[in-house]
Parts: C-alpha cells; structure tokens; sequence
C-alpha cells in the first residue's frame, strides 16, 4: 500500500511537472527581430498551404534577422472562428496576423481598436494592386480594417453527362426552359438539383436563392425589405426547386449530403465555389469533365450578373509599437504582391481580389475564371450580404416553407425581423 | 449451485439476451462503421455511407500515420489526459469526503454549489477561461489544459464521488474512531479504499474527456510544444474540405489508447474489487 | 476543554485544508465566469468595446424570443427522457451485468465503447442513417411495409430522432450504476435466498433499493446533460428544421456565433437557472438532498 501510494505520488508530481517545463518555449530571438505570429488557416491538407509555407520561408529568408513571421496553425474553420472572436471578446488580437470571413456579423469587429487600420496605411501603388470594388467592400465607415484576399464567386454546377442523357446538350437560357429541362431529367430517372435545407445556412438552397434574388430585385437587393416582392418570388422558386426537383432528403439535408449527391451522379446541377473544383472526390468521378460552370437562366430583368462573395479578408492587430506595425505591413506588401498571388492561385485554383496575370489551366478552375471575367456585375450572397443571424432564420425557415407550413410571404416576414437596420 | 430452470426463468433469461445483445450490436456497429469507413475512399464514402470498401484504402492509415508530429501530439495527450486525471481524483476525492462524511453548516450548501456545475454549458465560459489563462501568463502550455480539464470535471466527480462516499455504512466508520483512527487515517485507510469504483468511475469519465476534448485545446493553445491530437485529428479537416477518410483513420488510430485506457482505470483497478459483488 | 478545542480546531483545519483545492478551482472555472455571464447578460456587448449596461432588455427579449420557448420545450423533453428512459434501462442493464452472465466483462466494456468515439463520426453514421433512402426506412419498410421518412428532415420526427440515438451512450450511465451494484454486500442477497425469495424479488427489495442513491445520482446527471445538449444535436441538424430540433445550448451557441454575446450570457444564465430548478424539483421528488440521510439506512 505504502509503496503503491509512493509511486502514485511519484507519478503525480511527474505529471504535474511535465507541463510546466513542456512550454511552447519562448523564442529567445536576437533582440532587434521582429517576430510576427499568423493564425493561418491555410494549413494542413488546405490546398492554399504548401504555397502559403513556402511564401512565408521565403519571406523569412529574406528578412533573416529582421522580420519573422511564425505560422500557427489553425485546424477546423468552425473552431477557429470561435477562436477569433473569443479572443477579440477577452480584449486580445488573436494573433499578429489573421483571417475573418466578411460579412455584416464580421464586420463588427471594425469597432474594435485591437485591429490595424489598414487606410492609415495603404499608400497608392499597393491600393493598386486590389480590386477596387472589394476594397470598398472592405471599407466600413471610412476604416479598412481587413484587406480583402479571398474571395469567390457561387456559380452552379452542370453535369452535362445526365443533361445529354435527355438529350440536351445546350444549357437552358430562361426560366421555363430550365424547368423543362428539369422535368425532362426527372422523366430520365435523374434528380435534377441537389438543394438542402440543413445545417446553420442552408448552403446550396441559400447559393440558389441569392441567383434569383439578384435577378428579380437587381444587385441592389440585400438594401431592400426582405418582404420586397422580389424575395417573396425568390423564395417561391426555391421552394419549387426544393420539393419539385430536388432529393427527397433535401429539407434538413446538409452540404455534405448535398455534395453526396452531386459526386454520386444521383443529380445533375449543383451550387458551389471555386473549392469544391480542387476535390480529389470529384476529380475521381466519371463526369468530372463534362461539368459546366455557369449562372442561372435569368428570374427576373438582372442578367449576366454573378453572386460572390469575400472569402477570406486579412486582419492585423495594431500595435503602439511602429516598427511592429511597419513590419506587418511589410510582410503584406509582400503577400498581395501579384507573384505571391499568382503562386497561390496556381496551386489551389482559389480567387483573389488582387489583380494578377495568373490565369489557370485546368478546365474547372478555368471555367471559375471565366465565368467570373464575363460578369457584367457581380453581388453578394444572402450571407454575405445579410450575415450570421438573417442566414440562420432563412435555413431553418426555408424547410418550413418547402414543407408547405408557411407560405413565402410569411417566411419573408420570418426573415425580415432579423434584419438589422 | 445447480439450477432447474422453470419456464419463467428460461423467457427471462432469452429476454434478457436479446436485450444485451442488441445493446451489443448499437454498441459495435458505429466503431465497425468507423473502421470500414477508414479504409474506403472519399468518394465511397460521399456517394454511399454504408458500403464496403472497393480497395483497401491503406492509404489513409498511412496519411494519418504521416500526420506531423504525432508522437509529439500523442504525448502531450497522454500527459495532459493523465494529469488532469490524477489531479482531479485527488482534490475531488478529498473535497468529497468532507462533503459526504463530514457534519458541519453550510455543507449542503457547497455540495449543491459545486454539483450545480453539472449544468453549466462550459462553451458560454469561453471568454472568461480565455481571459483567465492567457493573463496568467498560461496561453499555450499543457498546464493550462490540465487545469481546464480537471476543473471542468470537478462538479460530476464531486457528484460521483460524493454519491459513493455517502453509502458507506457508518458503522465501519464508527468502529475506526474507537480504533483511535484519526481524520486522515478515517479518510485514506477507510474511505478512500471502500469508495475506490466510484472513484475510479469518476476517473474514467475525466479521462475520456481529457481525451477527447476538442474546442478548449484549439483555444488556449497555439504551438505544436502544447497541442493535443484532438487538434491533429482535425488537420485533415480545411475550411472547405474534409478528407473524412483519412480523418476516420486517425480517429483509428487515438481511439486505440483511449480504449486502453478506460480499459486500464476501469477493469482493471475495479476488476479486483468484486469481493462485496453479488455471485451470479 | 482545552484538548476538544484543539481538537476541534485541528479537524476544522483538515476541513478546510481538504476542501480548499476544490474551491479554488471551483472559483476561477466556475463562480468566476459565471459572474461575468451574469454581468454581460445586462449589459447589450457584442464582445467588442466596452460594455453598455441595458438593464433587462436582454431577459425581456429572450421570453418573448418564439425560437428560445422553442428550445426550452425540446430541453424539457431531452431532460424527461434522458431521465427516465435513459436511465433506467442503463439500471437494468446493470443490474443484469452485476449478476456477471457470460461475457459482463467484455459487454461492459463495449457498452461503453460508444463514449469514447468522435461525436463528428456517430453524427455523420446517424444522418446516414436516417436518410430517406437509409438503412432504417429499408428496415422499416421490409419488416412492416412503413413508407420511407426523412426522419430528420420532418420537425414532426426530428427531435424524437435527434433523441433516440442517444441510445448508443447508456454505457455512461450503466457503468456508474454497475460499480455502486457491485458495492451491495453479498451477505444481503444470500439472506434473502434463504428465506426463498427469487431473482425478481431480490432484485426488487435489495438492489433497487441500494441503488437508490446511484440512481438519483444518475437520473440527475442525465437531465442535466438532457438541459444542456448541444453538440450531436448540432451536428446532425443545426437545430433545424424549423427549429424543431434546438436546444438552448444550441440557441446560445448560435448567438455567439452572431456576435450576440450579452444574449448568449443571458441565455446561459437562464439554462443554468432553469437545470437548477429541473433537478431541485427532481430532488424533492426522489429524495432528499441531505446526502447523510441515505446513510442511515
């Protein structure tokens, strides 16, 4: 017994030891080194990552002695964004450098002082290499406190392989035209749409809804009342779309299911971003190179537009130190520069709202590109446009409407209240 | 002893088989799902969740295996696991024999203070606990996770502990004092012993916990040195793809330990505690 | 008189001394972030800037929020029957494996198994599960014709969806029950098998009452974890459709997540009020909470 509780004892004060020696060890840099931490996300099996890495050595090399930017590596989007704002909540920066997705919920953290004013900054020949129009997305009340990167565009997917089944092999260009077309795939045994109703924003169905929205009500239309007759006729077709010509598992359904369906074959038109073309999955499936990218057959009178959003903006914490903060400036010069762009694109088949020459090869990702170069005008999602809270009223009304509980009018209303003006 | 089974007896005994067994089955098929899954690929497992395997996918095992620092995760897992897990048992134990063999005012009081933490949803403590750790200077340290763990465990050790102390028959107790058993003698050559399955109960569940535990592991920490491999796990997971296939893997591979673990605390410090069981 | 004073002075000391790691993590982990809650959940923080106090705007708007009575509802039913369905089928499950048939070391190691695997894998091998085109409907519909379900794209049969596959983690509570089961002195039960009583009559007049303290203990926990269920829920259906599966932990979850931190604390702090309330009442039902008073027994 004595022995035994020895040994215990032993063990415990082992234990107990072990973590404190264990540290994540404080770097004893030369003094004059500036070292910067980035909670990347870009990590991991992320296909941004191995040119992030390199980017970063290479930058590292460079300014040897000087500026060191560490990675920290940030596994699980969800997690992370938890992290990010539990943080900014306990009155700390995150890190030195980090992400937000941008949208009105995100765009809060503008009112707080722990994040780098970027227009105090930015002279004219960096501002240059943005995009104009998601650099004034990014301006919140005169303050640039994220600078666009990311962004993507929600184009739908065809399977042109089920389309030539029912002898189609050119896309509808209306509305009535494309509900043929659906109704000539369900006759062939084919689902035509994978919609989904699950998760916390209803993802593929939300893609879809926003498509219609923005024809019918123009890309203005994220100003408007969500009891505008615009959403009302968006939210009568996407219900249509949802017990009509979808799956039978569509209401509660989540993106993975969604995205099942689509892999399988099982339907033939599908709503995602530029990501989901760098899959191994959907490289493996025997359609892969019969997928068309393009936008829906016009609702309403807006056309030729595309729905996009800001993927990923760069956030800074402020520091009192300059040298500090001329630092992280220095290393995003370097990261927006058109080479390290085009490097990053290359690899992972991403977007960005900087302007490079980089075009890319592979059919998908090419198809993103130039769907997105044809835009005459581009407009958010609802997600994007509207944020967390509206998003959430609109997944989880959105199978109450597609089971026929509240009609499209009520479940605008629903919305609508959510809705902060 | 020989039986003679009468009809009843022979009903109760096949209702009961049919009830262990198909708890038996609810229990096995996820974790035999978890392995087939892991050793298909993504695209079985999209289009179809509940196939077999065309190939063997190896392959997964082999990127899971491959996961950077793993045995660096792995450990700092096991040391986070096992200190929060010896740590907890000794101040719970100790707190709970004041509570359950101890008369005094205010008692109750405290006992239903420290149990209400059942209640309590640690995800709306983020911001505190984040405050708390970082201003002491313990942002990325295992012992930032060892106290979380151990104090996020306290209220259902307590409850546990308290519950096991509680129905020991006083009369042992009694006869100890006029042994001339002081207070620490009361507590570790008496009580601690007899209240030893509860303890260890108690014990297994911090354990798994401390294990599992995901989301407080992503927050307090920042560097390989203090991360655990419920983060590496999660590496296969990017903002918009998840290799499922190789995740399930890696799941493989960190359920192995904790398996043995629960295994380790539970049979085998309870196994030999059957004396007082009822024979069969 | 001197040597009681000391006496009881040394005890009061070893009292104090014994309960004070407890407390202290206790305070910091605890009582500490639950002030805070308290404080945020009167003031309108977003989790950035300063803290506007706003009075009791927060509690008004969430008794009046349709989607929070929602998921105060779903948390009654989650608690009642993990209380009571849960439980006591784990009791039973004990009380067979105490009796060691062949295999109880194994079966009360797999039973538990389930705890140990990722939510995020059982989510995922449950929504497969009760997909239209899954093996539940295939089952149904071979051995009673039943039509196919979306099980939990129905809010008529999500939330009992969501709930009954909760099944899979009775080990939990099975293996606290056991280890208080394998504590009843064996000198009890051979005194009643003298006196002629059978395995039902023993099982009745010993070990259900000898495990009335474990199973008050058990039912307790299980409500409480029933009042704040978050996360398979969440990960099988985000609390839909129509919020037909939400839960309050879910409700303030989501809240954090829309940067609504003031109503999160006011949600949280009202779960924690609510589960108080829950399990007092269950206390005064069950027995009291006095716990010397089981020992007299």
């Amino acid at each position: 017994m004595l022995k035994k509780s020895r040994l215990l004892a032993a063990l415990l004060m082992l234990c107990l030891v072990f973590p404190l020696v264990a540290q994540g060890q404080v770097e004893s840099a030369p003094a004059k080194e500036i070292e910067l931490r980035w909670a990347s996300i870009w990590v991991g099996n992320d296909s941004k990552a191995p040119a992030v890495e390199a980017l970063v050595a290479e930058y590292n090399a460079k300014n040897a002695g000087k500026i060191k930017v560490v990675i920290e590596p940030q596994p699980d989007y969800n997690a992370y964004e938890q992290k990010v704002r539990t943080s900014l909540a306990a009155g700390q920066a995150p890190a030195d450098i980090f992400t937000i997705k941008f949208n009105p919920t995100t765009a809060t953290f503008y009112q707080s002082n722990l994040l780098m004013d970027f227009a105090k900054v930015m002279d004219a020949s960096w501002k240059q290499t943005f995009d104009a129009g998601s650099l004034e997305q990014s301006t919140v009340d005169g303050m640039l406190k994220s600078l666009p990167m990311e962004t993507a565009i929600l184009p739908i997917w065809y399977n042109m392989d089920a389309f030539k089944k029912t002898g189609i092999t050119e896309l509808p260009t209306t509305l009535d035209g494309m509900f043929a077309a659906f109704d000539k795939l369900k006759a062939a045994g084919i689902t035509p749409t994978s919609q989904m109703t699950g998760d916390t924003n209803a993802w593929t169905s939300m893609i879809w809804f926003s498509h219609f929205a923005v024809s019918l009500g123009g890309t203005n239309v994220w100003e408007k009342s969500f009891t505008d007759p615009a959403f009302v006729e968006a939210a009568k077709l996407t219900k249509r779309m949802i017990t009509e010509y979808s799956t039978s598992d569509a209401v509660g359904l989540g993106a993975g299911g969604s995205g099942g369906h689509f892999l399988a074959g099982r339907t033939a038109v599908f709503s995602n971003g530029p990501w989901y073309a760098g899959r191994a999955d959907l490289a493996a499936t025997p359609f892969f190179n019969s997928i068309k990218i393009a936008g829906l057959p016009a609702a309403g009178s807006t056309k030729d537009f595309m729905i996009s959003r800001l993927q990923a903006n760069i956030c800074a914490a402020s520091s009192k130190d300059k040298a500090r903060e001329a630092a992280i400036v220095d290393f995003l010069k370097f990261l927006t520069s058109a080479p390290s762009i085009s490097k990053i694109a290359e690899t992972s088949g991403a977007m960005f709202a900087i302007k490079t020459d980089y075009r890319p090869t592979k059919a998908l990702q090419k198809q993103f590109y130039d769907v997105a170069v044809a835009a005459k005008t581009t407009a958010f999602d609802l997600e994007a446009a509207l944020g967390a809270e509206v998003t959430l009223e609109f997944a989880q009304q959105l199978g109450a409407l597609a089971l026929g509980r509240i009609s499209a009018e009520e479940f605008c209303a629903l919305v609508d209240r959510k809705i902060e003006r | 002893m020989k039986h003679t089974y009468t009809p009843a007896q022979i009903i109760a005994n096949f209702l009961k088989w049919i009830l262990l067994l198909s708890l038996l089955a609810v229990a096995l098929l996820p974790l035999l799902w978890l392995l087939i899954s892991s050793l298909r690929t993504n695209l079985e497992l999209q289009t179809n969740p509940f196939g077999w395997p065309k190939d063997m996918q190896w392959v997964n095992y082999a990127k899971a295996l491959a996961m950077a620092s793993l045995p660096r995760l792995l450990l700092n897992s096991a040391v986070v696991a096992a200190s929060s897990v010896i740590l907890n048992s000794a101040v719970t134990a100790m707190a709970s024999f004041i509570l359950a063999r101890e008369r005094f005012r205010g008692r109750d009081v405290l006992y239903t203070l420290f149990t209400a933490g059942v209640l309590v949803p640690v995800i709306s403590f983020m911001v505190p606990y984040f405050s708390l750790i970082t201003k002491s200077g313990l942002y990325n340290t295992l012992l930032a996770l060892v106290l979380v763990y151990t104090a996020v465990n306290i209220p259902v050790s307590i409850f546990l502990v308290t519950a096991f102390m509680k129905s020991i028959p006083k009369e042992l107790e009694e006869a100890s004092v006029i042994d001339g058993c002081g207070f620490f003698k009361r507590f570790s050559v008496i009580i601690l012993p007899l209240s030893r399955s509860g303890l260890v109960t108690a014990a297994t569940f911090c354990f798994i916990y401390s294990w599992n535990e995901f989301l407080m592991a992503m927050l307090l920490t920042s560097s390989i040195e203090s991360r655990t491999i419920q983060l590496g796990i999660k590496f296969f997971t990017s903002q918009f793809i998840t290799d499922y296939a190789s995740m399930y893997a890696a799941v493989v591979i960190t359920i192995i330990p904790s398996i043995v673990g629960y295994v380790f605390l539970h049979d085998k410090i309870i196994g030999g505690l059957t004396a007082g069981a009822v024979k069969g | 008189m001197q040597a009681v004073g000391t006496h009881r002075s040394r005890v009061w000391t070893a009292r104090v001394l014994f309960l004070l790691p407890v407390s202290v993590l206790f305070f910091f982990f605890f009582i500490y972030p639950f002030l805070f809650t308290i404080y945020t959940s009167f003031t309108s923080w977003r989790g950035i800037g300063s803290m506007k106090f706003n009075g009791l705007a927060n509690y008004t708007k969430l008794l009046g929020d349709p989607t929070f009575r929602k998921a105060l509802g779903n948390n009654v039913v989650w608690a009642l029957s993990q209380g009571f369905i849960q439980v006591p089928l784990a009791c039973l499950i004990a009380m067979i494996l105490v009796r060691k048939p062949r295999f109880w070391r194994s079966l009360r190691t797999i039973y538990y198994l389930p705890n140990v695997i990722s939510t995020v894998a059982l989510a995922m091998v449950w929504v497969a599960i009760y997909n239209v085109e899954g093996p539940l409907n295939a089952i149904l519909g071979a051995l009673f014709g039943a039509e196919k379900r979306n099980w939990l794209g129905n809010p008529d049969t999500a939330l009992f969806a969501v709930i009954f596959q909760t099944v899979i983690y009775i080990g939990y509570f099975m293996i606290i029950l056991l280890a208080s089961a394998m504590n009843i002195p064996r000198s009890l039960y051979e005194a009643a098998e003298i006196d002629g009583a059978s395995t039902f009559q023993q099982e009745l007049s010993i070990t259900l009452p000898m495990l009335r303290g474990s199973l008050i203990t058990t039912m307790t926990l299980a409500m409480a974890y029933g009042m704040r269920h978050f996360e398979s829920t969440f990960l099988m259906t985000g609390g839909g459709p129509a919020y037909a599966t939400t839960t309050m932990g879910i409700d303030l979850y989501l809240k954090m997540d829309a940067l609504r931190y003031s109503e999160a604390s006011t949600a949280g702090v009202f779960l924690i009020i609510m589960g108080t309330v829950v399990i007092t009442v269950l206390r005064k039902i069950f027995g009291s909470s006095d716990p010397m008073s089981e020992m007299a027994q």
